[in-house]
């Protein structure tokens, strides 16, 4: 038992998939579906106009397991993917997750990664890196407008980075109860 | 060349993040380059069909939030109709009474009613004119309809009007068809009564009863009430008719006073003839 308990702490420590290429195919992957699930199903847990953003607690999710490194490349993908999908200004999800996931990788610990996505150190690294996100994607977002910043970030950038991290509680359970096994 | 490659390889994140924040801003400037919107067009039109694919699937939360919407358009609408049909009704009144203004004979002064008394089978009701704005004692008081009732006492700036829905209330008038006179009385409920009608006489359901010129109050040619009912009453000479005010007494909001005044020389006189027919007696 112990053995097995072992050895499941070995594999959880490592990533899934030893080979890079597929790790970053299933990324991709990964990705791909969550924008698709974003665009397709996010109105139905969309609440007064705020709507967590997946595709963040993804990016975040790879940097810590991955590093800082591979999360830039990844967000800037993931950033650039959701500007297209989301008709926003091109360039201005790659940025806010480019700076965020990049904040995310400094928590990144090769040994002790996979160990945190099922704590709630976790869901501070959400929280945090939500704000920055959020403060940088709405800076940009009402730019063009006469909308007082500081007004519309406390409504809606709190609120998104609020609701992020509630989501982000789903993937950190998944985790802390496949670390009990 | 080494050092370089040593240096990149250091500093390869912050050299990555830096090569993507500069990127981002280029997208950023390109905005909506026409190169992209064709792009866009295919990706948001793919969209499109994905989302219709699932549209099938209700939304709880954007249902609940119509549904609010529409209970409060719903709510709103409500309440402009309301609003529109009082407006259509005040303006119906207001319109009738600026006809009778210019009908009446002599000058008459607005008032609101603002409040209403009803004490021991006599009504009345206060209205926000008095002495200073020329309402005094006597003077009759009447709507767009008809007779509401007379001043019986007016302080500065407010009056007591003694309804006709009151016991002490005698007026004479006439049936509006055929000159008939008689005495209108009240006797109680929501009807008048028109006594002194002999049953040869013709009075009809219907018939409008008007102010005669007989009363020392009243102006002549106001209306009372129509008709309701005409009885011949067993053992007597005259009929039973009972009247139906013209004013809805119950809302009353504002009247007219009409500043002609009783004639004193008739008044007294009127008081004289009184006080002898009493000492006969």
């Amino acid at each position: 038992m112990a053995l097995f308990r072992e050895q499941n702490t070995l594999i959880t420590d490592q990533p899934v998939l030893s080979n890079p290429a597929l790790r970053y195919i299933m990324y991709a992957v990964i990705i791909l579906l969550t924008s698709v699930i974003h665009v397709l199903f996010m109105g139905f847990i969309t609440v007064g106009s705020v709507a967590p953003d997946l595709l963040l607690i993804v990016c975040i999710w790879i940097a810590l397991v991955e590093g800082q490194m591979t999360g830039l490349l990844i967000a800037f993908g993931a950033g650039l993917l959701f500007d297209i999908v989301s008709a926003d200004v091109l360039g201005t999800n790659a940025l806010a997750k480019v700076l965020s996931v990049f904040i995310a990788g400094y928590f990144y610990n090769e040994n002790m990664s996979r160990h945190m996505l099922g704590t709630y150190r976790f869901l501070f690294i959400v929280l945090f890196c939500s704000f920055i996100h959020n403060l940088v994607y709405f800076f940009f977002y009402i730019k063009p407008t006469d909308i007082n910043f500081f007004s519309f970030f406390i409504r809606y950038g709190i609120a998104t980075t609020l609701y992020t991290t509630v989501i982000a509680i789903v993937p950190m359970l998944v985790m802390a109860r496949k670390s009990e096994y | 060349m080494q050092r370089i490659l040593d240096f990149v390889i250091r500093f390869k994140e912050y050299l990555t993040l830096s090569l993507l924040i500069v990127v981002s801003f280029l997208l950023m400037s390109l905005g909506n380059a026409a190169e992209l919107r064709g792009f866009r067009t295919v990706v948001v039109g793919g969209i499109g069909v994905a989302q219709g694919l699932f549209s099938w699937i209700p939304n709880p939360v954007a249902l609940k939030s119509e549904n609010q919407a529409l209970r409060n358009l719903n709510y709103s609408l409500s309440r402009e109709v309301a609003r529109t049909r009082k407006a259509m009704i005040e303006n119906d009144r207001l319109r009738a009474m600026l006809e009778m203004k210019k009908q009446a004979a002599g000058s008459m002064i607005v008032a609101d009613v603002v409040g209403r008394i009803s004490a021991e089978m006599r009504g009345y009701v206060t209205l926000n004119k008095g002495l200073e704005q020329g309402v005094l004692d006597g003077m009759s008081v009447q709507t767009d309809h008809g007779l509401v009732g007379h001043v019986l006492s007016a302080s500065d700036n407010y009056a007591l009007v003694q309804l006709i829905l009151n016991r002490d209330t005698r007026i004479a008038v006439k049936v509006e068809r055929t000159r008939i006179d008689g005495i209108i009385v009240w006797e109680g409920g929501e009807h008048l009564l028109l006594k002194n009608v002999a049953k040869t006489q013709d009075v009809q359901a219907g018939d409008m009863i008007v102010t005669s010129g007989f009363s020392s109050l009243f102006p002549s040619g106001v209306y009372v009430g129509r008709v309701n009912d005409v009885r011949d009453e067993p053992n007597s000479l005259f009929r039973r008719i009972t009247i139906t005010p013209t004013v809805s007494f119950s809302t009353l909001e504002q009247v007219f006073v009409s500043t002609q005044k009783p004639s004193p020389e008739m008044e007294s006189l009127l008081h004289v003839v009184d006080k002898k027919l009493q000492n006969k007696q």
